[in-house]
């Protein structure tokens, strides 16, 4: 979360000469960002993002303090200047008067059952108010802090929420319908209107506060009530500062929708040793600003105090994490500047935590940041890590360099790489629903299955870029199949598709044909597709690879399994003398039904001889098919009478099997 | 008279040979081989000579101006062609080019390329982890208490299926951290990984799209410190940014780290002096911080043998930095528009 805090008002609790950029930049660099520092006026405000560990650093007396530590360490002059609250001898009469207080507390007016262990602690006094403006100080500083004003009395519970880090609530006393409040847990499907108007019905858990007659009258910890707040009539107000289970809060806020700053400061584990620092300090702004008067006793309920804690170091392992020796002298400086308590026995620090940092400090590690952070990362050397791993790579297993040797080779055929999303709409699903990977909590209906082929998503991007008469495209990324009891399988899949005119099958089988001698893979088959005429299905080294479709006249898609694909791809290359006897070529027509595939007749003519060293064929016209036949003898020249014998041994093949006949 | 000889040889077969066109070959012709060319008039000198000598030098001579005018006419023929050639071929060089196919890697990919090559040139392996994975890769293991707001199904994107008895629920990667865990539990160490891969957030607004890229750094090993990650940090930064660009880390809060770190690089359009485009000087890289015990103990590392240090930045958040893309929603890198894409 971001606070805003105005420059002057820091200075109230710290005396420094720094430029407010100067403060700016140090804490940044050791406590929290202060991502902007802006002109205002003669002043300066500063936009701070308090991360989830620091919320002692969302105030502006816990900024004071952090930068009356850090200022100094890095050669900045700055003495921080405590919060000084006027009741401290309240301290050790807790649920007894106060001394300063000129009337005399009415003990029944009011009382608090706690009905839930959520509830760390909850201090509350009634007081006689009057409700006015605030003063233009106080307006000024809210408001550039992003606070409305609304009255005074409204008003210093913010106040006192910036300045301590504390939120605080106050409701109009008379309005509460009687002197007894019971905080609880909601019941599932109770309403409630907070004070911004707006009705919600509760999910059950969230901390609310009950009075006599059964009415909800606050939502704890995150927003104050429409029937109990205060108005233009309030003459008597309780203030009620409370500190909540904190994750309660979140999920009530979450829940609810409902992120104000008292919700978003509460849910980060606040010390609730800071109720009472907010609740005298509040007494003491509405005695200043609303004429306040003290009329019942303190009512301070403190179920689960806050300890201090102590966390153990070694020395060694302080150097040895930040990566210099740091004296032991300079350690217990800054920890004892961040209000640490340290003791040295012999290597050890013995380190106790202040209860404001009791949440975030509980291990040597943490201890190690505090000191690290305000020496300073920007005063550690830089260095790379010398150490270096056994692991050998063989190029040929590395699946990342094959990868990126296909995705350029497909680059400079042509294609254009698409990234589209691995979540899918139903329409976009291929089989039955119940066997796909599902997202149970989809974002919206864009994204709610996991996708089992690509080929869906890249037919999307070709139809989302209807202008373009030509479209080569393809993608390599992973899709999903539910497995029994385990993690979904993941396979990596190449899959691209062609629009184009009349776009001819073999020259898709060429990409692929091509690609396949590129990567030294040569085991591989096209065989007819399984309902016959729309495409193949590829196969390497007997094992389903993926297919080619042939989806209309001008447009074909293909997929293939990547991580197959590789596992047959080679770099190793065979070297074969060029032979010192020439070959004899020859061509062979005949006339073939046309459900004898071309591979067939060609695996069989090569079948004959170890001396047919190629077939291909180079024409084909109705029933007619030409065959380009290479025979070559490596011990020596083959005569015509031998050549004659090995083409009629092929005739005689060809007509035993199939009664195929030449020309 | 023999050696004077020898030089005009050689001069002239020089000249002959740097000769660019077909005037300058006639002008070296002139002077060797012309009415009063170098060769003609050593020639006429030969008259001094003893009769003998007249028919030995004077036979050296002709040799020599056979030679001359052979070279001259071969490199004459040369220079011809070339004239032909030009007259032949009256083309207009501005006509359009016949191209070869020229397609485009997505930026993301070509990114992926640059990353992986700076980490590997310092010892970092490549791997690659399950993108959807065990709650317990993907938080409990990396120290997320079970109340995390990231646990909860408003943020992270959870698969229908029973929960592992051991490992919990499955969810799609919110960040690349499980390849830590999964790399610390299957790697010999010392380890220096880089994982890069597809991560899932519910989100999705300009500047968020629920599929993105991360990629993470992590190396364990003895007396691995904060200094070694910002040196790592800074190898990064130089390499894919420019040498000029500086590095900082500054606290930040992360569950699997500690301390932790955000990462910060010097701003490139105003030299780190503070701009509209960044926060005084600095722009925000990502996160990084050294292995959080408890997430070493839960891959049976002891924290007091070893240490280590994480880093998890956004690939699209290096491309955008980096290119000054003025891409007004990050969701149109996975548009897969064709005017888009083909510019990359």
């Amino acid at each position: 979360m971001n606070i805003k805090i105005l420059d002057s008002w820091l200075r109230e609790y710290l005396q420094t000469d720094a430029t407010a950029y100067e403060v700016a930049k140090q804490i940044s660099l050791t406590s929290v960002s202060i991502e902007r520092v802006e002109k205002h006026k003669d002043d300066f405000i500063y936009d701070i993002e308090v991360t989830t560990n620091r919320p002692d650093l969302a105030s502006v007396n816990g900024l004071a303090r952090e930068a009356g530590t850090v200022l100094p360490q890095n050669g900045i002059r700055a003495i921080y200047k405590p919060l000084v609250l006027m009741h401290e001898e309240k301290q050790s009469s807790t649920n007894n008067e106060i001394a300063s207080s000129s009337l005399t507390p009415v003990h029944d007016l009011l009382k608090i059952e706690l009905a839930i262990k959520a509830v760390n602690r909850v201090c509350a006094v009634v007081m006689d108010v009057k409700i006015d403006k605030s003063p233009e100080q106080v307006i000024e500083r809210l408001e550039t802090s992003g606070i409305r004003s609304l009255n005074n009395l409204i008003d210093i519970t913010n106040y006192v929420m910036r300045v301590t880090g504390q939120p605080t609530h106050v409701f109009d006393y008379d309005r509460l319908g009687g002197t007894e409040l019971t905080i609880r847990e909601a019941k599932t499907g109770e309403e409630i209107t907070t004070l911004d108007n707006k009705t919600y019905t509760l999910n059950g858990g969230e901390v609310i506060a009950e009075n006599e007659k059964g009415e909800i009258v606050d939502l704890l910890a995150i927003m104050g009530l429409k029937n109990s707040v205060v108005t233009e009539q309030t003459k008597r107000i309780v203030f009620f500062v409370n500190n909540i289970d904190s994750n309660k809060i979140r999920k009530a806020s979450m829940n609810l929708g409902i992120r104000t700053e008292a919700a978003q400061l509460n849910e980060k584990h606040l010390d609730p040793n800071l109720c009472e620092v907010a609740l005298q300090y509040g007494i003491q702004l509405y005695q200043e600003l609303a004429e306040g008067k003290v009329v019942s006793p303190i009512i301070d309920l403190y179920p689960h105090a806050s300890e201090e804690k102590q966390v153990v170091v070694s020395l060694a392992k302080i150097n040895s994490v930040i990566g210099i020796d740091i004296s032991a002298e300079k350690s217990i400086d800054i920890l004892t500047k961040l209000g640490f308590q340290v003791q040295q026995e012999e290597d050890n620090l013995y380190v106790t935590v202040p209860t404001i940092r009791a949440y975030d400090v509980t291990l040597p590690e943490d201890i190690i940041e505090e000191i690290a952070r305000v020496y300073g990362y920007h005063n550690l050397p830089v260095e790379l890590p010398s150490l270096n791993t056994q692991q050998a790579i063989q190029q040929e297993k590395n699946p990342f360099y094959w990868e990126q040797r296909i995705k350029n080779t497909l680059k400079y055929w042509g294609f254009t790489e698409t990234y589209t999303y691995s979540m899918i709409p139903e329409n976009l699903y291929e089989g039955p629903l119940n066997e796909a990977v599902t997202i149970s909590n989809p974002l919206n209906e864009e994204f709610v299955y996991m996708r089992n082929t690509l080929i869906p998503s890249l037919l999307r991007v070709v139809s989302e870029n209807k202008s373009y008469e030509q479209v080569k495209i393809f993608e390599i990324a992973n899709v999903y199949q539910k497995r029994q009891n385990k993690l979904p399988e993941e396979i990596r899949m190449l899959a691209g598709v062609i629009k184009q005119k009349q776009i001819s099958f073999f020259v898709v089988k060429g990409y692929l044909q091509q690609l396949f001698n590129d990567l030294g893979v040569n085991n591989y088959e096209f065989k007819p597709s399984d309902q016959g005429g729309d495409g193949t299905k590829i196969y390497v080294a007997e094992k389903y690879l993926g297919d080619i479709e042939i989806l209309d006249e001008n447009l074909i898609d293909f997929e293939l399994n990547f991580e197959l694909l590789i596992a047959h791809a080679s770099l190793r290359k065979t070297y074969i003398p060029a032979s010192k006897f020439p070959p004899v070529l020859e061509d062979i027509s005949l006339v073939i039904p046309a459900d004898i595939l071309t591979q067939e007749v060609i695996d069989l003519i090569k079948k004959q001889s170890s001396l047919i060293v190629n077939v291909e064929l180079i024409d084909r016209y109705e029933n007619n098919r030409t065959f380009h036949v290479i025979y070559r003898d490596n011990e020596k020249n083959l005569t015509q009478d031998e050549i004659k014998t090995l083409h009629e041994k092929i005739l005689s093949s060809l007509k035993k099997k199939w009664q195929i006949k030449e020309e | 008279m023999e050696e004077e000889l020898l030089r005009i040889k050689n001069n002239a077969i020089s000249l002959i040979l740097e000769a660019k066109s077909k005037q300058e070959l006639n002008e070296i012709k002139l002077q060797f081989v012309g009415r009063s060319g170098e060769l003609t008039k050593i020639f006429k000198e030969i008259t001094k000579l003893s009769p003998d000598k007249k028919a030995e030098v004077g036979k050296k001579i002709n040799e020599t101006k056979q030679i001359v005018e052979n070279l001259i006419n071969q490199t004459e023929a040369k220079l011809g062609e070339k004239a032909r050639q030009r007259v032949a071929h009256n083309i207009d060089v501005t006509d359009p080019a016949v191209l070869p196919p020229l397609g485009h890697l997505h930026p993301v990919t070509q990114v992926i390329e640059e990353i992986t090559n700076i980490f590997e040139r310092i010892g970092f392996t490549r791997e690659r982890y399950p993108e959807i994975d065990f709650d317990w890769f993907a938080f409990e293991a990396l120290n997320f208490p079970q109340d995390h707001p990231a646990r909860d199904d408003w943020e992270t994107f959870f698969i229908r299926q029973q929960p592992d008895p051991k490992h919990g629920p499955v969810v799609l990667i919110p960040h690349t951290s499980n390849g830590q865990i999964r790399e610390m539990l299957n790697k010999e160490l010392p380890i220096k990984m880089l994982n890069i891969a597809k991560t899932y957030r519910r989100q999705s607004d300009v500047s968020h799209a629920a599929m993105f890229h991360q990629f993470e750094t992590l190396v364990v090993g003895k007396n691995i410190s904060i200094v070694h990650l910002k040196g790592t940090l800074d190898y990064f930064v130089k390499s894919y940014f420019g040498a000029d660009r500086k590095t900082r880390i500054r606290p930040y809060h992360f569950q699997f780290t500690e301390p932790s770190f955000e990462v910060d690089i010097s701003c490139g359009v105003c030299d780190g002096k503070g701009c509209k485009l960044c926060k005084a000087g600095w722009l925000e890289l990502g996160g990084a911080g050294m292995v959080h015990p408890n997430v070493l103990k839960a891959c049976n590392i002891d924290p007091n043998e070893y240490s280590g240090f994480a880093s998890g930045f956004g690939v699209e958040r290096v491309l955008m930095m980096r290119e000054g893309l003025q891409i007004d929603d990050l969701r149109t890198l996975y548009g897969n528009k064709l005017e888009f894409l083909e510019q990359f």
